[in-house]
Formats: structure tokens, C-alpha cells, sequence
């Protein structure tokens, strides 16, 4: 039945006036809040959001920072496609979980996030003079990462490139257990990982060694690191692979994932993580900060043959990086950054950072509470006199703010595996690794500025 | 038979019907309740139509424009510095060896998967047509794959083909044959096909209903006929349910070409899990995604999706006009008007 075209309300006007209200609509610049999925438990007049894990803290804990902070809290939960959304929209949250190793350039650079040195000038909880120094990896002073103003702190961090290993597979296969002073050469490394993988019918019944626990390419920035070079230029704008350290680090890890011995490029970790086949019995080494005490501790039988050892190193340089430093920042155009900032001086450095620090679950960002890390049983004093004295080879690995390390991983993913399975020679990889990631960084720095 | 005709959608409502006579009933009372149900009705259609109006209008029409205008900028969504670079990332789509790759790689797949599930759908579908014991119960087995979320099958799948824990690879142990890397380049495509084609569930439950509404009288009339049971199928079930196969062609075909299943076979759709899709399982969305939110090229993935979705536009024509003469229709489409039904036809 047709409409009259003559009435108040015809069919283009009606569409017309759903256009402009489904438009305008769509445009509105908080829109992008309106994805949230979390929810809000009630409390003061303010509103605190966070994005974080959806499991960060139980309905309890929830009611009492709002009671504490008189702010009404709201969890959104950590998705980096809704945090870009709403950071474009300039509509954030007011804390922001991120990963200080690879989120804090990136989003510092693009002055997205906020220098929290007043904050701490005025704190009577958190001091500078307490950080421990893996927190710099939260720093950036505008070109490199590691030093100049602060913008975000660690919950807790390890030093990834250590490893664990188990005592029993050593004891069956005949071998010496490794130094808990001395690190290994690289190739000590991957040999004793050859020994202690056991195959059966083209299947690694047990992986002698994973070796890439937090990703290949800051595995490459370590080992090139170890070997004295660096695999950033100095001003981060580009990559070099073809230098003498980075082709070592390429062969070695060419190496590696050939010998099929442990997850790689070329076998991708079932699990995305060591814990599993570890516990499994199903790995003897695996290369994980001192955070996988917390996954051994779990059970008993674990901790009995498991031990902790320094990271392995391809050449005459000592270093031990830090890839992770998960903590919270604070967006640049972040609403309510007071309550934020007690957000953080209670969840840093109250009773939520002494319970982390006891727990082992990694080590704590303030040296005040190393004393409470634990030192219970024989594992974990063993695990802690090595993680002791490897502090002091601790160093911040920068990465360039010009380009998601997730971006180079991706490129590394592309190139790596036919270049291995087909005999690539290192110069020729490094040739392709550069080309890609250079065209990427030249991207980042032309928007960047 | 009464003259009373009830309107189909062709009629005219405007014209008198010669059941009644212009002007309505005597005294003209019957005009003002004629124009408040047009009025009701107008109203009706405003409060059907709106919701879904708003949401083409706020969740389509406004991204695919703002997607639009994006493409023509190199854009990371969050660097003050963007500009307008016209249609250089229209021609890096075109020269991009990487994109190219992955645009080939999802027509190869559409190729393979799009027939291989129509078959397999179509053929579960003639089976469970038979008076067999326990249909229900098949049927409802066939379909079930149809019904489990994508996220659970891909993890099911990454299970069963995990090399060294897998219990495909278990099986090949027990013959003493070596196990492979399922999950690996090359043999991940062939994970993925089987992922896919495993869901045939939904194409069997459509053929199901379109052999159903095959008349059993010119089955029978075949039958009478000496025709084969082949040649029933061929000359008559297939020529009659090739309306039904046709759609779900097209259908087929759009997912398809849209697949993000490789990235849930990673079982980490994150930026970092693009890392861990294999190169032969590196289709044109997980390009994207890649584009998007590990590379952080807004400008460059907007013009990927828009040559995605005009790739889809094309292909699909495409489809259309290769399907005259292979779908018959027992009504023309173009030409077919809905039969004016009279009270009594029943």
C-alpha cells in the first residue's frame, strides 16, 4: 500500500531524518566508549575507567577501591582494535594495562600518554628512588626508549631471556647441569637442547628447548645485543640485519629452528606458552623470566626438579632485557587522572604490590618489596640467588617508536620460514629483513614526525 | 468463486475495485477510516522499517563512507601527522606482491572450498531424503558441525592436528608412518579446507528443504517412465533444486571470500597471533587485520577492504550472469507477478 508522498512524515523525509540521526550518531566522538563490555559496580560521583584483564580484580576487591578512591570503577576489558578506537575518538579510559617494553614508545611518541614525573614529584607512596630500574623501560625521552620523562610503571618483570629447566631430563640424559653464575654460550645451549629432545616418527615427543619465549625478534635484539652490535640504528628510524652480530643472531636462530628442537616460526607453540608442555613433562628448558616460578610452584613435583639458570649469550656482552614490564599507563586525555594516579599508588605500591611480590609471579617494580619474594623452598632459593645476580646485567633493549613490534614480528613471520626451510643464506635474509622493516619505519616516522 | 478480490502487491490499492464502488459506503463515513488504517499502516511500516533503517544507515553506510575516506589517507588512526595521499594506497593494493599473494590465495580457496561444500551439503542432503531408520537422528548429527561456534571448531581442529600431540598425527603413529606439521606451511591449507568444508551442516539443512518441495508426483511420473534413478536426479531433482544450490553459491562464495578462520585456527586474534597464521593460510582478511592493527595502516587496509568489497561485488555479478541457463526457475524472476488469489481458491 503506497504512503502518501504528501504527508507530514513521507518516505524520504523519513529516510533522509534516519540518515542524519544514524550519522550523527555514528560520528559522535564517544561513541567508541559505547563498546564498552564491562560494567561498572557502583560507588562515588566520578567515573575511573580501566581497561585491563576482565579477571584484574574480583567483585570485592572492585567495591573497595571505589570506596577508597570514591570513584564509581569501570573495567573495560583489554582489546588493542577498542583502546586504538578510543584513543582516536580522544575518549580513553583513565588506565590502560600495556606491556612497557613495546607499548610505551609507540604511544609516547604519538603523545598519547601522560608524563607521570609531577605525579611522582608530589607522591608520598611511590619515589623515584624505589623504581627498579626495569621500570625505565616505561621511559622515553622522545627519540629512544630508557630514559627521560616516565609514563607508565611495571606491575612486576623478569629478565625473559633466562631459562628453566628440569634437573631430571638432565640426570636421564647424562648431562651436566647448567652454571647458576655462568651463563651459557648460545651454542651450548642449543646443543644441550639437541641432546635432551626426544623424537619419535618425525614427532618431537619431548622439545629440548624453547628458546623464543617473548618473540623472535626480541630474541634477535638480544643476541645481537650479546654479540656488541644492535639491531636498531641510532636514532630507531631503521633496522640492520646484515651487520656482523645481527647475521649471527640470524644463523644461530636459523640454526635453532631447524634443528627442530623446540616452538619456532617454523612450528608455531600449540599453546602459545611454555607452561603446558612444560608441566607436561614435554620440555626440558624453557626460555622464561623468573614470572614461571609462579607456574612451577603450582605443583609440588615441579619445583622439586626444576631450576632456574642465566641467560645464555652469543657473545662477549652480558645482557639480560627485559621484553615485558606489563604495568598501567595513563592516556594523555585521560578524564579523571587524580583518582588514576591513586589508582596507581595503591596498586603499585600497597598491599596488591606486596601480595605480587610474595607471590613470585615475577619481580616486583619496587625494590623496597624484594625482600618478600619467596625464599621458601629449595627451588625457590636457588631461583632466587641466580635471578639475585643477574640484576646487574639487567639493561633496557630500546625498540623504535616507529613501528609495532607486533608489525616486525609479522615481517620476520613472513620471511623466516621459506628462508630456512630453503637454506637462505644470513645475508640474503638480512637483505629482505631490512627492506620490509625499513619501508615500515619510514612509514612510522613520516606520520610520527 | 467470490468477486472479492483480496490486493496482492501488483494490484493497484488506488483504483475502485469493482467490488467497491468508488467512493466508499454511503453518507461518505467510509473515507476517513480508510485514510486513518492507510495512516495505521503508514505508521507500521515507519516503526518496522526504522530500527533497521538507523542501524544500515549508522553501522554500513557510515563506516564503509569513513573506511572511504581513510583510503585515501595514510592514516594510523592515532599520529597527528596523517595526510591525504590520494590513490597511492589504491596502487600499492595493486602492486604489492604480499596483497596480491593473499588475494590469489582466497580465490583458490573460494575455488576449492565453495563446490566442496555445496557437494557435500547437497549429497548429506539426498541421503538423509531417504526412508532411512533413525533420519532424525543423522540429520541432527550432520548438522551439529553447523552449529558450533567457530572459535570451538578451530581449537578442535588445532588440537586433533597439533604434530607432536595431535591425534591425527597419533594415527599415522600406529600405522608407523611419520607424523606431519598439519599446522605448518603446506599442509595448513588443507586443515583449513577440511575446517570449512566439515561445516557443511547448513548447506545439507537448506538442500534438505529444497528436495523436499520437489513434487513426488514427477518422480513418480519418471519413474513410470523407465527413468534411472540417476537420470530422475539429473533431469529433475537437480534442474528443480538449482535455485536453492544457486543461492547458496552465492552465499558460499561472499563468506568465503571473507574467511577469518585462519587467525582463529592461531587461536590468538590479536595482532600478535597474525604472526602465527602460515603463509598458505594467509588470506586476504588476515592481511587486513595485519594491515589494520599490527602494521597500524588504517589508510592502506580501508583500500584493501574497499577492493575487497568491490572484488566481492564483481565475482558475485560474475556469478549471476554465468548462472542463466544453469538455474531453472519454475517462474521467471523478472518476469513472474504473484497471483492474484481470489477467496474460494482454497
Amino acid at each position: 500500500m503506497p504512503v502518501s508522498a504528501r504527508g507530514p512524515l513521507d518516505r524520504r523525509r523519513f529516510l533522509a531524518a534516519s540518515a542524519g540521526v544514524a550519522l550523527a550518531t555514528a560520528a559522535l566522538p564517544g561513541c567508541a566508549a559505547s563498546v564498552d563490555s564491562g560494567s561498572g559496580s557502583g560507588g562515588g560521583g566520578k567515573t575511573l575507567t580501566v581497561m585491563t584483564l576482565v579477571d584484574e580484580w574480583d567483585a570485592k576487591t572492585k567495591r573497595s577501591i571505589e570506596k577508597m578512591l570514591d570513584v564509581t570503577l569501570r573495567i573495560i576489558t583489554y582489546d588493542v582494535t577498542k583502546l586504538n578506537a578510543m584513543l582516536a575518538s580522544k575518549n580513553p579510559p583513565d588506565v590502560v594495562r600495556g606491556i612497557g617494553a613495546t607499548d610505551a614508545p609507540y604511544f609516547a611518541a604519538r603523545g598519547l600518554m601522560t608524563d607521570l614525573d609531577p605525579y611522582f614529584a608530589k607522591s608520598e607512596v611511590l619515589k623515584v628512588s624505589d623504581l627498579a630500574s626495569a621500570n625505565d623501560v616505561w621511559r622515553f625521552d622522545g627519540e629512544k626508549q630508557g630514559t627521560g620523562p616516565r609514563y607508565g610503571l611495571a606491575k612486576d618483570y623478569s629478565q625473559d631471556s633466562m631459562f628453566w629447566y628440569r634437573t631430571d631430563m638432565f640426570e636421564e640424559a647424562g648431562l651436566e647441569l647448567p652454571s647458576d653464575t655462568e651463563p651459557l654460550s648460545m651454542d651450548e645451549w642449543l646443543d644441550l637442547g639437541e641432546r635432551l629432545t626426544r623424537r619419535r616418527l618425525g614427532k618431537v615427543k619431548v622439545y629440548g628447548l624453547n628458546a623464543t619465549g617473548m618473540g623472535v625478534f626480541s630474541q634477535l635484539m638480544w643476541m645481537t645485543a650479546s654479540a656488541g652490535g644492535s639491531v636498531f640504528a641510532d636514532d630507531m628510524a631503521s633496522v640492520d640485519f646484515s651487520s656482523p652480530e645481527a647475521l649471527k643472531a640470524i644463523q644461530w636462530y636459523a640454526r635453532y629452528a631447524k634443528a627442530d628442537i623446540g616452538p619456532s616460526l617454523l612450528n608455531p607453540n600449540p599453546d602459545g606458552w611454555d607452561g603446558p608442555t612444560y608441566q607436561a613433562s614435554r620440555m626440558a628448558m624453557s626460555c622464561s623470566g623468573f614470572w614461571f616460578g609462579g607456574v612451577i610452584a603450582a605443583e609440588p613435583k615441579l619445583t622439586e626438579v626444576s631450576r632456574f639458570a642465566p641467560a645464555p649469550q652469543l657473545g662477549g656482552h652480558r645482557v639480560s632485557p627485559c621484553f615485558g614490564g606489563t604495568g598501567f599507563w595513563m592516556p594523555k586525555d585521560a578524564q579523571n587522572k587524580e583518582a588514576a594516579w591513586k589508582l596507581f599508588e595503591w596498586y603499585f605500591a600497597g598491599q596488591p604490590a606486596k601480595d605480587r611480590a610474595a607471590a613470585g609471579w615475577g619481580l616486583p617494580s619496587l625494590d623496597s618489596l624484594r625482600a618478600s619474594m619467596p625464599k621458601e623452598n629449595a627451588f625457590q632459593k636457588q631461583a632466587y640467588a641466580v635471578q639475585e645476580q643477574e640484576a646487574a646485567y639487567f639493561s633496557v633493549l630500546p625498540v623504535s617508536p616507529y613501528a609495532q613490534t607486533d608489525a616486525l614480528n609479522g615481517v620476520l613471520s613472513k620471511v623466516l620460514p621459506d628462508a630456512i626451510r630453503s637454506g637462505t643464506k644470513p645475508g640474503k635474509i638480512a637483505d629482505a629483513l631490512n627492506s620490509r622493516m625499513n619501508e615500515q619505519l619510514a612509514r612510522g616516522k613520516e606520520l610520527v614526525g | 468463486m467470490s468477486t472479492e478480490q483480496l490486493t496482492g502487491p501488483d494490484a493497484t490499492p488506488d483504483a475502485p475495485s469493482p467490488a467497491r464502488p468508488a467512493g466508499g459506503e454511503p453518507g461518505g463515513r467510509r473515507a476517513p477510516r480508510h485514510g486513518s488504517q492507510q495512516a495505521r499502516r503508514a505508521g507500521a511500516f515507519y516503526v518496522f522499517a526504522g530500527p533497521w533503517v538507523l542501524g544500515f544507515l549508522g553501522l554500513t553506510v557510515f563506516p564503509l563512507g569513513y573506511a572511504l575516506w581513510l583510503s585515501f589517507t595514510n592514516s594510523d588512526g592515532l599520529s597527528p601527522n596523517a595526510r591525504f595521499v590520494g590513490l597511492a594506497n589504491y596502487r600499492e593494493v595493486f602492486a604489492d606482491p604480499d596483497t596480491l599473494a593473499s588475494f590469489a590465495r582466497t580465490g583458490l580457496f573460494a575455488a576449492i572450498t565453495v563446490p566442496l561444500t555445496i557437494v557435500a551439503g547437497l549429497v548429506l542432503a539426498v541421503l538423509l531424503n531417504q526412508p532411512i531408520r533413525a533420519r532424525g537422528l543423522f540429520r541432527t548429527l550432520l548438522y551439529l558441525p553447523a552449529v558450533v561456534p567457530p572459535v570451538g571448531a578451530a581449537l578442535t581442529f588445532k588440537l586433533i592436528f597439533d604434530r607432536d600431540s595431535g591425534s591425527a598425527n597419533g594415527v599415522l603413529d600406529l600405522l608407523g608412518v611419520n607424523g606431519l606439521t598439519w599446522l605448518g606451511d603446506p599442509y595448513a591449507r588443507y586443515v583449513l579446507i577440511m575446517l570449512t568444508v566439515w561445516g557443511c551442516g547448513n548447506v545439507m539443512i537448506i538442500s534438505l528443504a529444497g528436495l523436499q518441495d520437489i513434487p513426488g508426483e514427477l518422480l513418480d511420473a519418471a519413474r513410470v517412465d523407465g527413468a534411472s534413478q540417476w537420470q530422475s536426479f539429473t533431469r529433475i531433482v537437480l534442474p528443480l533444486l538449482s535455485p536453492v544450490l544457486f543461492f547458496q553459491v552465492v552465499t558460499q562464495l561472499i563468506m568465503t571470500l571473507q574467511t577469518f578462520v585462519p587467525l582463529l585456527i592461531s587461536l590468538d586474534p590479536s595482532p600478535k597471533g597474525v604472526s602465527a597464521v602460515p603463509d598458505s593460510n594467509y588470506l586476504i582478511m588476515i592481511d587486513v587485520f595485519s594491515q589494520f592493527f599490527a602494521n597500524g595502516r588504517y589508510g592502506y587496509a580501508s583500500a584493501l577492504l574497499w577492493v575487497l568489497f568491490l572484488f566481492i561485488m564483481l565475482v558475485t555479478l560474475l556469478v549471476f550472469r554465468l548462472s542463466k541457463g544453469a538455474v531453472f526457475y519454475s517462474v521467471d524472476p523478472e518476469q513472474a507477478k504473484p497471483k492474484t488469489r481470489t477467496i474460494g481458491d482454497n
